[in-house]
């Protein structure tokens, strides 16, 4: 049985680019740039949905817009049946605990002045929960479900290595006990050796605690490892979405397929296989109108991009 | 027919000296480089991938030093040359570089070895356009080869009245217009579209693949032997990755040249590689062809860093990851035993009196004594080991 | 607040620089001078004795030809003679042209000039770092205009702008009554610390502007870094969030600017006082405005103020390097490899 916890539809965001005062004053138009562009996808409770496309295609600017940390230009984020979008006052406060966010930069997402417990209980302390002394005895609890130690706490972020700082990001999402957490790149900046202790963990979190994940990556192996289900995003859009064996054994989106193909395997037989790459480079958004014309020279565009999307 | 070595890299050791103590960035490392061929270099951050990239082209900088190490390069005219005057540099066709002057090294960079960079923003300078920063590139190869044991940049002593004229008219004269007509014809071997219009394109109007390819184009220049490539896909996204890994490829099949090829990722090693080196801790702890190194790896780190990563094609329920992290290279924290011996799976009382030798059988070379040993899981140690001495 | 880390940093650059000693020495001697002077200035700053006026300082004797007329028999005669002023140890740094002490006005100097500085930066500071935190945590529009509106101040000279403020205003002077005089240690000295109120305000003024502008770049920087997106994911308000993570990280920077400003405010005022706008009659600048007149009979008059001021600003400045050098590395950026 799936119950469906979050429901994004026609989800859009468009910055606008360069605008300084002068340009103001001058009152030239200033760029737009649609970096999420019609966003439509489903999250079940309990599952983890890929979000995976190359860079700038606005995978981190989905995550962050329907967890309100951007404001959305158009579209509606149902969560439990609620538009995030429409939420203010204490039903926001509420929205905010219920949905916690992993970041990518293991460095820029801990604030270097504040040690592991603040850090870990600073979401307690925003939200105003418990005493002091029960915020303490909850950073001492999760840095050891983290896989750290209690004698780690009072260490500054500086003292640990990346993999443990993503570690300490991830308590400190988790300190809220929310149902939904965005991952965005938890892994990309991590070693090998370290990103497979990481994706283990989010892994036995999530049985713990019955979590739901969006996991954003542009690493294809590591959404292929950890994802129920994948949507692939290319230029603000999504381009094909399904069950993970469908998307990876039998892509029918050929951006996707070119992806797909693009990974070099850890094997001895990938030696020397050429690849039919891509052509062109990956257009950005900034740029509308020479993405378009780069897709449509695209020698596959012919296909309509959501023909198969939800196969399931 | 076995391809002949070109470069043969022993005891290869880099260090930096800084506040903190002394850094053993790179410690006594051994593998040769083969004609044509591309050996790669696999590791973890901070394993000393690019110290070592840096220290075959002698470009450490201070507080970096190399402290020992011989560097055998295989130059006949160069042996020639060097044979009466410093008969201990000399072993056949081979000269050691490291035992000649730094202005012999310094007039091979170019012709003989050159260096494609992970971060292409960084490498070129903004405010000159791509066209005229591989053109210049050019110049100095032409005219090294014209005066050699000679080089010059714009940025190297050239007269305080070129410098003003230089200052007035950006461009007099100093990149003639073979350069020009080279550079351009540079840009189009590495697929750069339109290369005659790109050739006055400044760095920040290239995307990151372009200028990733520019880069080769100026590494290119010189016509080198051995182009030593330090991540030159990590900075891009996978498709683009793909076109420069094919371009690598041709280029390679063109020239002929070898390639030293530095990346962490695995993939990138299998697809391009012909033998490996595996790094940990500023050694090379595994090296052998490919093959040998992918599937019959013996030493556990190898296996480790190739448990570690997910497959794309078949995702494994659960990960087998090294646990721990990467150690710092500070010196006085390096203890005389197998560094890798606190993440180590199968680590033994042995692995801990000394750092363990290296063991080869042919080409396959491992610092592990499990080359050598049989091993029981028995003569483990005791899983919180290391705890327990840390606690102490 | 400050962190063992950062104890650790100041301690090590401290001990690895020569410049942070001397600056931090300097610095801890003027601080001292002004907190205990009237304990350690050996007389009433202001006490005249026109017997003993223009007395050398220790070491510098002169002799100066004197001439007197005499009467004798009915004779006028002009006797030329050759006097020695003689320096004494009472008076070590010698006296000014009303026979006050140089040495205790030098050593009260101090208190003008760091009171000035210090109060002033620390107005700058609350006005400056409050007002640029608000601009860049906002960015955008808000920040257009309130940056705007700062870049105006700071394009007026400061001293003209200092002056006109002072001419608009008045020399209001404060009194705080000195605690060693009221306390009975020390009873013979002024029994007030005369502080020129107008200068204060007037230095926080014409310098919060660069303040502002410090503290608007490190906001606009620190508000996109992920740790403030993510107190943002909890719910933060925008007032927890710059309390908590913009204001501490922004604190190196204007710590040091901070330092460095105490120097500049401490060379305005005494360039106001110089130029006589102070209204503060025991200052360096004062003082060296009084010596000039006897610049070339006595010299230290004027010197000795003006040794004190190039001591003070160039120690103050070196601290602010040591606190700069010492406090950057502290939070050291790495990469990591994918
Ligand atoms: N300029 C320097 N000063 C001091 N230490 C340095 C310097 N450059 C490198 N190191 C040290 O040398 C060691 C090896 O660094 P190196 O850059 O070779 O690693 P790498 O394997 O290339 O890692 P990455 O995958 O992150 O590029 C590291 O411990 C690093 O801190
Ligand atoms: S020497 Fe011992 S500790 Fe080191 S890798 Fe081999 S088995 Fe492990
Ligand atoms: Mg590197």
């Amino acid at each position: 049985m799936t119950e469906t916890l979050l429901s994004v539809s026609d989800l859009e965001k468009h910055y606008v680019d360069g605008a300084s005062l002068t340009d103001r004053l001058l009152g030239v138009e200033p760029d737009r740039v649609r970096a999420v562009d019609g966003v439509s996808f489903e999250v079940q409770r309990g599952e983890t949905l890929g979000l995976v496309g190359e860079s700038g295609c606005g995978k981190s600017t989905t995550g962050e817009t329907l967890l309100r940390l951007r404001e959305p230009t158009g579209g509606t984020a149902a969560f439990d049946g609620e538009d995030v979008f429409e939420l203010s006052g204490p039903e926001l406060a509420t929205f905010r605990r219920r949905a916690g966010i992993v970041f990518q930069d293991p460095f820029s997402s801990l604030d270097p002045r504040l040690t592991a417990r603040e850090i870990i209980a600073e979401p307690l302390v925003v939200n105003d929960v418990g005493t002091a002394a029960e915020r303490d005895e909850r950073a001492a609890e999760l840095i050891e479900r983290v896989g750290l130690s209690t004698g780690q706490l009072d260490r500054y972020p500086n003292e640990f290595s990346g993999g443990q700082r993503q570690r300490i990001g991830i308590a400190r999402a988790l300190a809220l006990e929310p149902e939904f957490v965005v991952c965005d790149e938890p892994v990309s900046a991590l070693d090998v050796s370290v990103q497979a202790q990481i994706l283990n963990l989010l892994d036995d979190l999530q049985d713990e605690f019955d979590l739901t994940y969006l996991f954003i990556a542009h690493d294809l192996s590591v959404v292929r490892h950890i994802s129920d289900r994948v949507a692939v995003m290319y230029l603000g859009e999504i381009v094909e979405r399904g069950p993970v064996e469908t998307i990876f054994e039998d892509p029918a989106h050929p951006y996707t397929e070119a992806l797909l193909r693009s990974v070099p395997r850890a094997d001895p037989s990938e030696h020397g296989r050429r690849v039919d790459a891509l052509p062109g480079d990956v257009p950005s958004p900034r740029d509308r109108a020479a993405c378009f014309r780069a897709v449509e020279d695209h020698p596959y565009w012919d296909s309509d991009p959501l023909a198969h999307a939800d196969a399931d | 027919m076995a391809a002949r070595d070109l470069l043969r890299v022993r005891d290869l050791s880099t260090r930096f000296f800084t506040g903190e103590g002394q850094i053993n960035a790179v410690e006594s490392v051994d593998f040769d480089v083969r004609e044509g061929e591309v050996f790669g270099i696999v590791g973890e951050s901070g394993s000393g991938k690019s110290v070592t990239a840096f220290s075959l082209l002698d470009l450490v900088e201070s507080p970096g030093q190399i402290t020992s190490g011989e560097l055998w390069y295989r130059d006949e005219d160069l042996a020639a040359e060097f044979r009466e005057q410093r008969p201990e540099a000399v072993d056949g066709e081979f000269v050691d570089l490291r035992r000649t002057s730094e202005r012999v090294r310094r007039s091979l960079r170019g012709p003989s070895f050159s260096m494609v960079f992970q971060d292409p923003m960084s490498s070129f300078n903004p405010t000159l356009t791509v066209g005229e920063q591989i053109a210049e590139a050019v110049e100095v190869q032409r005219r090294a080869s014209t005066n050699p044991r000679s080089t010059r940049s714009r940025t190297q002593g050239y007269g305080l009245g070129r410098m003003l004229a230089g200052m007035v008219l950006p461009d007099s004269g100093y990149v003639d217009e073979d350069s020009e007509a080279q550079a351009v014809k540079l840009l189009e071997e590495v697929g750069i579209p339109d290369p005659a219009e790109r050739y006055d394109a400044y760095p920040h109007q290239f995307s990151g693949g372009m200028l990733q390819r520019a880069m080769v184009a100026q590494a290119l220049a010189g016509e080198p032997d051995l182009l030593v490539a330090d991540e030159p896909t990590t900075a891009l996204d996978v498709t683009i990755q793909a076109q420069i890994l094919n371009l690598l490829d041709d280029l390679q099949a063109e020239t002929g040249m070898s390639i030293v090829l530095i990346t962490h990722n695995l993939g990138v090693i299998a697809r391009m590689c012909d033998r490996v080196g595996v790094m940990y801790a500023g050694e090379i702890v595994e090296r052998g062809t490919l093959e040998e190194v992918f599937e019959q790896s013996v030493h556990p780190y190898t296996e480790g860093l190739l448990g570690s990563i997910p497959d794309l094609d078949d995702p494994a329920p659960r990960l087998q990851p090294i646990e721990g992290s990467v150690p710092n290279l500070l010196d006085a924290e390096m203890e005389d035993r197998c560094y890798f011996a606190d993440r180590c799976p199968k680590a033994m009382e042995k692995c801990l009196d000394k750092p363990p030798e290296i063991e080869c059988e042919g080409e396959h070379a491992a610092k592990c004594v499990l080359a050598e040993t049989e091993y029981h899981d028995s003569r483990r140690l005791p899983e919180d080991y290391f705890e327990e001495v840390a606690d102490d | 607040m400050i962190s063992p880390r950062t104890l650790r940093n100041l301690r090590s650059e401290l001990r690895r620089s020569a410049l942070a000693k001397l600056g931090v020495t300097l610095v801890v001697g003027i601080f001292l001078m002004a907190v205990f002077a009237p304990v350690l200035a050996p007389h009433d700053p202001t006490d005249q004795n026109l017997n003993d006026s223009q007395l050398p300082p220790l070491g510098f004797s002169t002799t100066e030809n004197r001439t007197t007329s005499e009467f004798v028999d009915g004779e006028v005669t002009i006797v030329e003679e050759e006097v020695t002023v003689n320096a004494t140890a009472e008076h070590p740094l010698g006296t000014d042209s009303l026979g006050r002490d140089v040495l205790s006005r030098t050593i009260y100097g101090a208190r003008t000039s760091l009171l000035v500085g210090v109060i002033g930066a620390l107005l700058a500071v609350l006005v400056g770092v409050t007002y640029g935190l608000v601009a860049g945590y906002y960015s955008g529009r808000v920040d257009d205009g309130l940056m705007r509106a700062a870049d105006v101040m700071l394009a007026f000279p400061s001293l003209v702008l200092a002056i006109a403020l002072i001419g608009l205003w008045g020399r209001a002077a404060i009194r705080i009554p000195d605690p060693f005089v009221a306390a009975g240690i020390t009873p013979g000295m002024p029994p007030d610390i005369v502080l020129p109120g107008t200068v204060v305000l007037v230095v926080a003024l014409v310098n919060w502007g660069w303040f502002a502008r410090v503290a608007r770049g490190e906001a606009l920087s620190l508000r996109s870094q992920e740790y403030v997106t993510a107190a943002r994911s909890m719910g933060a308000g925008d007032a927890f969030i710059i309390r908590t993570h913009v204001f501490p990280n922004s604190v190196t920077p204007i710590l040091v600017l901070a330092t460095i400003q105490v120097a500049a405010i401490i060379l305005l005022e005494s360039a106001l006082s110089f130029l006589g706008f102070s209204g503060a009659t025991l200052s360096w600048g004062f003082d060296i405005a009084q010596g000039r007149q006897y610049l070339s009979s006595s010299w230290w008059i004027a010197t000795m103020p003006g040794i004190a001021i190039v001591l003070a600003v160039v120690g103050i400045n070196l601290v602010g390097d040591w606190l700069r050098d010492a406090l950057d590395p502290g939070i050291e950026q790495g990469e990591g490899g994918v």
